[in-house]
């Protein structure tokens, strides 16, 4: 009576629920997905070829257009792998601006993801509060650099000036009610019925898979293994800071979006760690104007938001500009689950599993 | 009335075998200037060049001495005073905070640990910048991957990056692949590289680590390097139509339809005004429109 057959629909590049161009071929049985193959390079820019012709210096200006989310990470990254392949050490002052500046941008990444992904299950309320809250933050980049989200925040060797004036004491305003803030989002979200019924469960991805595709980053906490590179390789004043790794062992959606709530929780207290034990000092190394690489490769990973960003530069002999750059972008790894978490579950599921994995795709196709 | 044939008119140009590929190399403004040298970091590499700066300084001060031992006995022979001795020039000394890594004999016990279990198939283990490097031969990269995964006292669960490098200049190889791996557990890295001459086809990595999948395909279409045995061995994020591999060397930075003037080249602005005249001769007009 019915025609029975598989159908072949095209989930983007401009669906808005995919953040950015990303395209989902999908095959559908019914409701149910036998078939999820991602396709990227929309947004395909050659950062890396660009990268091998300009100085190190120069490059840096490229991270922030990546993972234009968290664009302070991305410039941690370029900036400490280059220090790390020229062995630069940087004051510790720049180290602790550093990290309370990541920190408030993993901060910055997070409420967009939490805005977004509530939206694309449908909840509007969250978005306005969270992107409430994302303006401060912006705001307090603006007035460290001068951008708010293309931010180009540290130089090689710390920053190129110290903060300005003001700066800790709007933090510290910031710091004062965020925490109130957090509670807000919880009291819409986290005992909802419908946020429960569209979230517990789905797009599930054990621990072992995690480490077979590589994936890292909240998705990988959520599925309870407690790796975090900020604790694992400390990098920046990590290794001085105390702070927990929130872990649950379900592995679904709703997993991820607690361990990325009590992640906020656990930056906060950093970030006020890093505004109580500012040191004083420089925050510039000595480092010549124009600097000279010797024959060398690194490998330098961080914990940005999504996971883990690693820099990959090949320095040679005399040259100002690296021999070859390479990103390892959290959100292209990661977006390699993506089949593996919607194969066999709805279509609508699909949706939530994109707003889990938060995949930004301006790294993803770099 | 139709011409005669003229005999002395060109024949028409054969029709071109296979598909139309441009010849990026012979257009001037997209010439690329080749890298000359081959900065693979290698322990071996460092020590004979430590070896040898070291023996052409001591030749140039041995040389030094001879010199001032002739002068000195020109200098008496002719009854003049004795030439000042050489002074062995001390190197320079920079006042910044660069700690340039140069690469050490492997120390770590895991580095000992796979020298120990793949024996002939190691070429090469060092340290660099605190980064641990094995350099196995290309054919036994599978089996390096393997014992990196399943020996107990190693343990690299997890594949973090795969990426590849061109060296136009090497002479026995053209490209290097690193492998990062990670051990989630015990919290320590190590890069494995082999080095693969143009158009050798490495086993991929997909059976071991999953993970490998979308970056060798990215390797695939950045450099052109196929693997053996993976999946699905197509361009990430290129088109699938594609000409070339960006990220070797030989490929230009400029591509087709750029202006063909530097104008960073053009102070004076004397290439900007011919290049409006020229466009103005074209019938397009680049002049900022006035405001009336």
């Amino acid at each position: 009576m019915f025609k029975n057959e598989e159908m072949e629909i095209n989930l983007g590049p401009q669906h808005p629920s995919t953040h950015g161009v990303l395209r989902v071929k999908l095959r559908l049985d019914g409701e149910t997905v036998t078939k999820c193959t991602p396709i990227i390079g929309y947004l395909h820019r050659g950062v890396e070829k660009i990268c091998e012709n300009q100085t190190y210096f120069q490059g840096q200006v490229w991270t922030d257009r990546m993972d234009y989310v968290a664009s302070i990470s991305n410039n941690l990254g370029w900036a400490e792998g280059v220090e790390k392949l020229f062995g630069i050490e940087v004051p510790r002052r720049a180290k602790y601006i550093r990290t309370m500046l990541t920190e408030q941008n993993r901060l910055a990444s997070h409420l967009l993801w939490l805005a977004t992904h509530a939206l694309d299950i449908g909840a509007m309320t969250v978005f306005l509060y969270a992107f409430r809250e994302r303006e401060y933050l912006l705001d307090l980049f603006e007035a460290f650099c001068g951008a708010r989200l293309t931010t180009t925040a540290f130089r090689i060797g710390g920053l190129r000036e110290d903060l300005p004036p003001g700066f800790i004491k709007s933090s510290q305003a910031f710091q004062d009610r965020f925490l109130a803030c957090i509670d807000e989002y919880e009291e819409l979200l986290t005992e909802n019925r419908i946020w429960k019924k569209r979230t517990v469960g789905v797009a599930k991805l054990s621990a072992e898979d995690c480490i077979a595709l590589g994936v890292t980053g909240p998705v990988l906490r959520a599925a309870g293994v407690p790796y975090d590179i900020r604790r694992a390789f400390p990098n920046a004043a990590y290794a001085e800071m105390d702070f927990e790794i929130p872990t649950r062992p379900e592995a679904d959606t709703y997993a991820r979006y607690l361990v990325r709530l009590a992640e906020m929780r656990q930056s906060h207290r950093i970030i006020q760690q890093c505004i109580d034990g500012l040191p004083e000092g420089p925050v510039m190394a000595k480092i010549p104007k124009i600097l000279r690489s010797e024959v060398n490769e690194v490998y330098h990973p961080i914990e940005a938001p999504k996971g883990e960003l690693g820099y990959y530069f090949v320095g040679e002999k005399g040259g100002t500009m690296p021999y070859r750059m390479h990103v390892r972008a959290p959100s292209f790894v990661n977006l390699q689950a993506l089949s593996k978490m919607t194969e066999g579950r709805l279509l609508a599921d699909v949706i939530a599993a994109i707003g889990t994995l938060d995949v930004v795709l301006g790294e993803i196709d770099r | 009335m139709t011409d005669p044939i003229d005999p002395q008119a060109p024949e028409a140009p054969e029709a071109p075998a296979g598909p139309y590929v441009y010849d990026y190399m012979a257009a001037p403004n997209r010439q690329v200037v080749l890298p000359k040298t081959v900065p693979l970091p290698s322990l071996r590499t460092y020590q004979a060049e430590v070896a040898a700066a070291a023996a052409a300084d001591e030749a140039k001060w041995q040389k030094q001495l001879a010199d001032f031992e002739v002068a000195k006995a020109k200098a008496e022979a002719e009854g003049k005073d004795a030439p000042k001795p050489p002074v062995r020039a001390v190197p320079r000394k920079d006042d910044n905070d660069l700690k340039t890594p140069w690469p050490t004999e492997a120390k770590d016990a895991d580095l000992l640990k796979l020298q120990e279990l793949l024996g002939g198939q190691v070429e090469e283990v060092f340290e660099q910048a605190g980064e641990r490097v094995c350099q196995v031969k290309k054919e036994a990269i599978l089996e390096a991957l393997k014992v990196c995964r399943d020996e107990p006292s190693l343990k690299y669960e997890m594949l973090a990056d795969q990426s590849a490098t061109h060296y136009p200049a090497a002479k026995d190889f053209a490209f290097s692949i690193v492998y990062h791996l990670t051990s989630v557990s015990r919290s320590r890295r190590l890069r494995l590289r082999i080095l693969v001459p143009e158009g050798f086809v490495p086993e991929s990595a997909c059976p071991l680590y999953p993970s490998a999948n979308w970056m060798e395909r990215e390797i695939y279409d950045m450099l052109g390097i196929r693997f053996a045995n993976h999946p699905d061995m197509t361009r990430i994020l290129c088109p699938e139509d594609w000409e070339g591999y960006p990220l070797r060397k030989e490929y230009p930075t400029v591509g087709l339809g750029q202006r063909d003037i530097d104008f960073r080249d053009d102070r004076g602005g004397v290439l900007n005004r011919l290049a409006m005249e020229k466009a103005g001769q074209m019938g397009i007009n680049l002049k900022q429109p006035k405001a009336d």
